[in-house]
């Protein structure tokens, strides 16, 4: 009772877990990847002097924001402070998570820079511990990246070091099951190497990958994929992409293949993802399976700085492992600041196996230093 | 480079209004010299940026015209074409951008914030199809009191009482004296395309816009 209890407290931290870092939702105004606001393409760490103005005209406050001469070095601290309830009919749990966040992004000449992001958390929120996927060993000091950067022209960029993956949709939230499913958790940093070639209407990002160092004995993966979108139209407000990715460990491969999408009307949008994963796991007799996860989300933009969501989820994995879960969720985002935001929120979870509901609330407040 | 944020949808805006107006012409067939007036248009702007990720986009939905339009044997003429799109009605989704645009795009020298206008004397429609026209509108566009010539072809198509106008145009800001915004890095182009999307129904003897459609 008491492990199911813990696992069921483990699950839910996750659930709320985001970084606070790219905002696909973006895309109600054109802005159709993260590369338009982050230093980083991939996005995430920190904003470049156009997305610190934007991210300070978005907010309640929306005042010019002057950047400081300094172009060679930026870097935040970052507080987020996450509180959240969850009950699942006969128990309820309640879990304070604070986290630290230091992050750069240095430039050694006009070509090259190293960025890094190191974080200091007071509990831990791995993935779903799975029995065919055993999430990646968290630690209270962890490195989430540390790359060193080559961009011998604007739309063309190479990093090597350890980061998230490339993922999709790119939501900031780790828990949703196209990415907590597919080793993009938050302690999943693996060694990589990657490339970033974009134009006016597209983007592509090939990578390959080994370990990160802290995944258990045997899940070691290495492999390669790559991430290609398209807008559409052409105005900036109607991408549409594909992920791939293979990747081979002791205990067993993956072959992932996605297909997503990022649209905008100007207050309003969508979001949406599905992955289809094979996967095999080796054990006494070699089981093969399909996992399939699935990501909706409707938002408004109420105000500039206010944003709602409604979010929808499923989750589809094939005997031995077999599991079927459906969430939904509703979040209210509010920018006070280019230093401060909250986000609150609600999820339903059903296990549409057992029947069996879980649901969560969530309050998460972030602040960061702005240069 | 001054501040940034700003953009020239007015311009977009008033070829709207151009294409409301060809629209109406269309529709009012054998009719000579009826009055046609246009509400409630809309016109979009697109302007690329020196980052290719970055492009602004903006709209207006108040676009107002007023037109004369006949009958000739060679289609539909119109006269006494007038378009405004107030400055405050554009938009880009972001305030504080759209403040940005309108003090360093639309706002003269003594502070005033004059509609964008364009006008035209005449324009005469050649009809492509049974259902469909084209007419090339050549006049003045105004922005921030500052005339220019300008030019938009407006594709209209009739499909029993709704008529629908569709047209792309080009700005020069320099044309204007506009100088290019720029903000923390992200400096606008000098050329805006305009785009126009309008459907009107008619209403007796005068069509009105009803609504039109951002691109």
């Amino acid at each position: 009772m008491v492990f199911r209890l813990l696992t069921l407290a483990i699950t839910l931290v996750v659930l709320a877990s985001r970084p606070a870092s790219a905002l696909p939702t973006m895309i109600r105004i054109g802005y159709m990847d993260c590369a338009s606001c982050h230093i980083s393409p991939q996005g995430g760490g920190p904003l470049n002097a156009y997305g610190r103005g934007i991210d300070e005209a978005q907010s309640l406050r929306a005042q010019d924001y002057q950047p400081t001469p300094d172009r060679r070095l930026t870097h935040d601290v970052r507080l987020v402070l996450q509180e959240q309830g969850t009950w699942n009919g006969q128990t309820g749990t309640n879990f304070f998570r604070p986290r630290l966040m230091y992050r750069n992004a240095t430039n050694l000449s006009r070509a090259l820079r190293v960025s890094a992001i190191v974080t200091a958390e007071g509990a831990d929120a791995p993935r779903p511990a799975l029995s065919y996927d055993p999430a990646a060993r968290p630690s209270t000091l962890f490195v989430n990246t540390a790359l060193l950067h080559y961009r011998p022209r604007e739309s063309l960029e190479f990093a090597i070091g350890r980061d998230q993956l490339p993922s999709g949709v790119n939501l900031p939230d780790l828990a949703i099951y196209v990415r907590s499913r597919n080793r993009l958790g938050y302690y999943d940093a693996p060694t990589q190497l990657k490339m970033y070639w974009g134009a006016k209407r597209y983007h592509v990002m090939p990578f390959v990958y080994t370990a990160g160092g802290n995944e258990p004995a045997g899940e070691a993966e290495t492999g390669g994929g790559t991430l290609a979108e398209f807008d559409l139209l052409g105005h900036s407000r109607t991408v549409a992409g594909l992920t791939v990715q293979r990747g081979t460990a002791s205990n067993g491969d993956r072959r992932m293949v996605g297909a997503y999408a990022r649209v905008g009307f100007g207050r309003w949008g969508v979001l949406a993802e599905h992955d289809i994963t094979d996967r095999t796991r080796n054990g006494p007799t070699l089981a093969a399976f399909t996992q399939a996860a699935t990501y909706g989300q409707v938002f408004w933009a109420v105000r500039e700085w206010l944003v709602a969501s409604g979010i929808g989820e499923r989750l589809t994995v094939d005997a031995p492992f077999e599991q079927r879960l459906a969430a939904g969720k509703a979040e209210i985002a509010a920018r006070l600041s280019s230093q401060a935001t909250i986000v609150v929120g609600v999820r339903f979870e059903r296990n549409l196996i057992t029947r069996r509901l879980a649901k969560t609330a969530v309050v998460q407040t972030a602040f960061k230093t702005v240069k | 480079m001054t501040s940034t944020f700003v953009w020239s949808r007015p311009i977009v805006a008033v070829a709207v209004a151009v294409f409301a107006v060809t629209t109406f012409a269309a529709a009012q067939s054998a009719d000579q010299g009826s009055l046609v007036e246009v509400k409630n248009g809309t016109a979009a702007f697109e302007v690329g940026t020196n980052v290719g990720a970055i492009s602004v986009h903006g709209k207006s939905n108040d676009l107002t015209a007023r037109l004369r339009m006949r009958q000739s044997p060679e289609g539909a003429v119109l006269e006494g074409i007038e378009a405004a799109v107030p400055v405050k009605s554009l938009g880009t989704g972001m305030g504080l951008r759209d403040n940005h645009m309108r003090k360093y795009i639309f706002t003269t020298s003594d502070g005033q914030q004059p509609d964008v206008r364009f006008s035209a004397d005449k324009a005469v429609c050649t009809k492509a199809d049974a259902r469909q026209s084209t007419c090339e509108l050549t006049g003045n566009l105004a922005i921030r009191g500052t005339e220019r010539p300008f030019t938009v072809v407006l594709k209209v198509s009739e499909d029993g009482d709704t008529l629908r106008a569709v047209g792309d145009g080009k700005v020069t800001l320099s044309a204007y004296g506009i100088e290019r915004p720029s903000q923390l890095g992200v400096t606008t182009e000098d050329n805006v395309k305009l785009r126009f999307d309008l459907t009107a129904k008619q209403t007796g003897s005068r069509p009105v816009a009803t609504s039109g459609r951002r691109q």
